[in-house]
């Protein structure tokens, strides 16, 4: 089946994917959306999904090779049902009208932006202030988001909001699907700590989004909204933000640099670079494993140690990348310093983002190991009574 | 080398079957109350459960049928042996089981190697090996000078850190040039047990006086460092078991024990510590069946695999028994608790064939094969 499945790919992607020019066959550019149905159309975006919600009922296994071919040959669209959290989210939550409605438009269209934290509300996510209130068929929505990737580009946002103050805090939110082009959302980039900008700060004013966006139920946000940091979670874990990773077979990028810099027989950072290349090798191996186990299972106790274990690896290599380097870090003068002042900072978004290791830790504590729950003060009383600040 | 590395011929189920009936097998017999009165004992050494073992046909787990034993490889040992580890088990399973029978398997002397690889399989013949000088570094040349005489030869010189020779019928020892095969009845084998502060893993040092030995033929320096991986693995898989019983019985004391009127285990001081233990003890078990896998496999990267779960296993034991103890509080300060017994494995285990720094230099080395 799958022998069958690679070779229409292929034969798919030969007729309508200009490789050499990373665009449609026929195509004077690329045209994102244009392609995008195609995949769409194809099946070969969401394979794991039914062909109701264009996908081809495969296994994950066996869709691997629509990945493979696609990647091959650079072209986009492939594994949409494990990296587009939007849609993700609506398959899994939305009602059959909202998927009627939208999963087509989210699937050919660019990744959604997640409106979650707020200047008030990061690792306790459940105290967002940001209200919504019911105005006629549609809610009107008040507030302010940050921390938000792709603000500029997206069309949609996952959103949340609080419904019901008078309820406690977890039962009072509501999860929507937001559109972003509408007047009443402003975007405004941040200036981060590595000097990106990839976050921005989105302000929301009187803007408006009908009732049938609510993803799962009115109230009850708090619920869905676990099925989406899920997905995001297991994403994050597998260190795509790294640069130091480094491709199959080739020595690690930390091993080149202390090759460079000589210092391969300094017997203390021998141990720590060692050390260091462990780490990331055992945490590779063990996603391997959580990969495997989940196939099998459909679950694994693994999947939520890698974005923890992660942490440890970027702030330890970037370190261990300066220790290298010498006082020569201290200038922005070479590439090699630039880039271990980069990623000494980088390592941050690891261990902060999606959750910082601390609440990270809690919830391996007592998701995987079944600890009690810590105790949260405002827990059982009515939202408008709880501190902040 | 010997058919024992061929791809495994057993299945999931059937190694599942042999590690369940083993667990069993322990849990009636090797509980800790058993241990604790073994390591009481002289010997410190329960011979009628070795028997036990034998029977199951375990001891000749690595063995070729042709020689009585069932033909398996590292990959099903390691399993056993993390089954070993959970109950600290302290029978010389490592040298006799697996170091021992990759050296004779290997040996060019069938007639020689044959009934020694029968008795393992049998249960009756225990194996010491003897690869390391004070340094207790088996990647190090050895100091015990070999004679040619006639057919045998002579050896002089000592080994250190040899486990389970008080109970060893014979022992192989690695000379300057070869391996040979030493009777430890022979008068020329001084035996030196000594004291440990590990009860359950005992030491000694042997003189060899101008000990009679035969030759291994044919087993060189390659062969040993075969050997030895095996030993790694073995040892990985051990540790593998023993941090993981000790970090569930630290688990579920957090939970049964109430302070400040809630479980301990509601703390996110102690939360915290239990999550990132938890990344170890996933590590160890990951780190300790992938080099079992690449080893039987024969795969290119089983060397620097071997060596990361060589560090990782044994780092990750005496971490994880380390912070059980501050876990349990003043219950683990006491002689009565297990988690000393654990912890004082978890010792040794930094030192066993070499340190844990030494492999962790071995597998930078490895890696830098590929700049």
């Amino acid at each position: 089946m799958s022998i069958d499945l690679k070779k229409e790919v292929e034969d798919w992607l030969d007729a309508n994917w200009d490789t050499a020019n990373g665009r449609e066959v026929g195509a004077e550019s690329y045209d994102e959306k244009s392609w995008m149905k195609k995949v769409v159309d194809a099946g070969y975006a969401v394979p794991t999904w039914p062909e109701k919600w264009f996908g081809r009922g495969l296994s994950p296994k066996d869709a691997r090779p629509i990945d493979k071919a696609f990647q091959s040959r650079g072209a986009k669209g492939w594994g949409r049902d494990r990296y587009h959290l939007g849609a993700i989210t609506i398959y899994k939550l939305g009602s059959d009208e909202l998927k009627t409605e939208l999963l087509y438009e989210l699937l050919t269209g660019p990744i959604c932006c997640l409106l979650y934290s707020e200047p008030g509300a990061g690792s306790d996510l459940a105290g967002v202030r940001t209200r919504a209130i019911k105005d006629g068929d549609d809610f009107v929505v008040n507030g302010q988001k940050v921390w938000t990737s792709n603000a500029v580009e997206a069309e949609y946002g996952m959103l949340l909001t609080r419904t019901d103050i008078d309820a406690p805090k977890h039962k009072g939110i509501t999860f929507f699907i937001f559109p972003m082009k509408q007047d009443g959302v402003e975007v405004r980039p941040i200036n981060q700590i590595t000097g990106e900008d990839e976050f921005n700060e989105v302000f929301i004013s009187d803007a408006r989004v009908p009732e049938r966006f609510i993803i799962g139920t009115l109230n009850q946000g708090w619920k869905s909204f676990q099925t989406a940091i899920a997905s995001e979670r297991l994403i994050m874990g597998q260190g795509i933000t790294s640069r130091l990773r480094g491709a199959a077979g080739k020595a690690p990028a930390l091993l080149e640099l202390a090759y460079k810099h000589s210092k391969l027989k300094d017997p203390v950072l021998r141990q720590e670079i060692a050390q260091a290349l462990a780490y990331r090798q055992l945490n590779a191996m063990n996603m391997l494993r959580a990969k495997e186990e989940m196939m099998k299972s459909g679950s694994s106790p693994l999947a939520s140690l890698g974005k923890l274990a992660m942490s440890r690896i970027q702030h330890g290599e970037a370190k261990i990348s300066a220790k290298i380097l010498g006082p020569q870090v201290l200038l922005s003068e070479t590439e090699d310093s630039r880039n271990a002042n980069f990623d000494a900072a980088k390592a941050y978004m690891n261990s902060i983002g999606g959750g910082t290791d601390q609440i990270q830790k809690n919830i391996i504590a007592e998701r995987v190991l079944g600890l009690p729950k810590s105790s949260d003060v405002s827990r059982d009383i009515p939202f408008k009574d709880v501190k902040s600040g | 080398m010997g058919e024992q590395l061929s791809m495994s011929e057993f299945s999931p189920e059937d190694r599942q079957a042999i590690r369940e009936s083993f667990e069993k097998l322990l849990s009636d017999t090797a509980n800790e109350e058993s241990l604790r009165q073994v390591i009481e004992t002289e010997s410190g050494f329960d011979k009628a459960l070795w028997q036990q073992i034998a029977e199951m046909g375990l001891t000749g787990i690595m063995i070729d049928p042709d020689n009585g034993g069932v033909g398996g490889s590292i990959e099903e040992v390691e399993p056993l042996m993390e089954v070993a580890g959970a109950f600290l088990y302290n029978g010389p399973f490592i040298s006799t089981c697996v170091i021992a029978p990759v050296l004779l398997a290997a040996c060019a002397d069938k007639e020689l190697a044959g009934p020694h690889l029968e008795n393992i399989a049998s249960g009756q013949s225990i194996f010491a090996i003897a690869g390391c000088g004070k340094s207790g570094d088996w990647t190090e040349a050895s100091n015990v000078t070999v004679t040619n005489k006639g057919d045998d030869w002579e050896l002089t010189g000592s080994a250190h850190f040899v486990t389970h020779a008080r109970n060893a019928d014979y022992c192989i020892v690695r000379g300057k040039e070869g391996l040979f095969l030493v009777d430890m009845t022979e008068s020329s084998v001084k035996l030196n047990p000594h004291s440990t502060d590990d009860q359950t893993l005992r030491v000694s040092s042997i003189d060899f006086n101008g000990a009679s030995a035969k030759k291994l033929g044919g087993v060189g320096a390659a062969e040993f460092g075969q050997a030895l991986n095996m030993g790694l693995i073995a040892l990985a898989g051990e540790q593998v078991g023993a941090t993981r019983r000790i970090f569930d019985l630290t688990i579920e004391y957090l939970i049964t024990r109430f302070q400040f009127g809630q479980p301990i285990g509601r703390f996110q001081a102690l939360k915290h510590m239990a999550a990132e233990l938890l990344i170890e003890v996933e590590s160890s078990s990951t780190a300790a069946r992938h080099a079992a896998r690449a080893l039987a496999a024969r795969s290119p990267l089983s060397q620097e695999l071997t060596y990361l779960a060589a560090f990782t296993c044994a780092d990750n034991f005496r971490k994880t028994a380390a912070d059980a103890i501050q876990l349990f509080g003043g219950i683990a300060y006491t002689m009565e608790h297990p988690a000393h017994l654990y912890w004082r494995r978890a010792q040794t285990g930094q030192w066993l064939f070499a340190s844990s720094d030494k492999f962790r230099d071995l597998y930078l080395t490895e890696m830098e094969a590929k700049l």
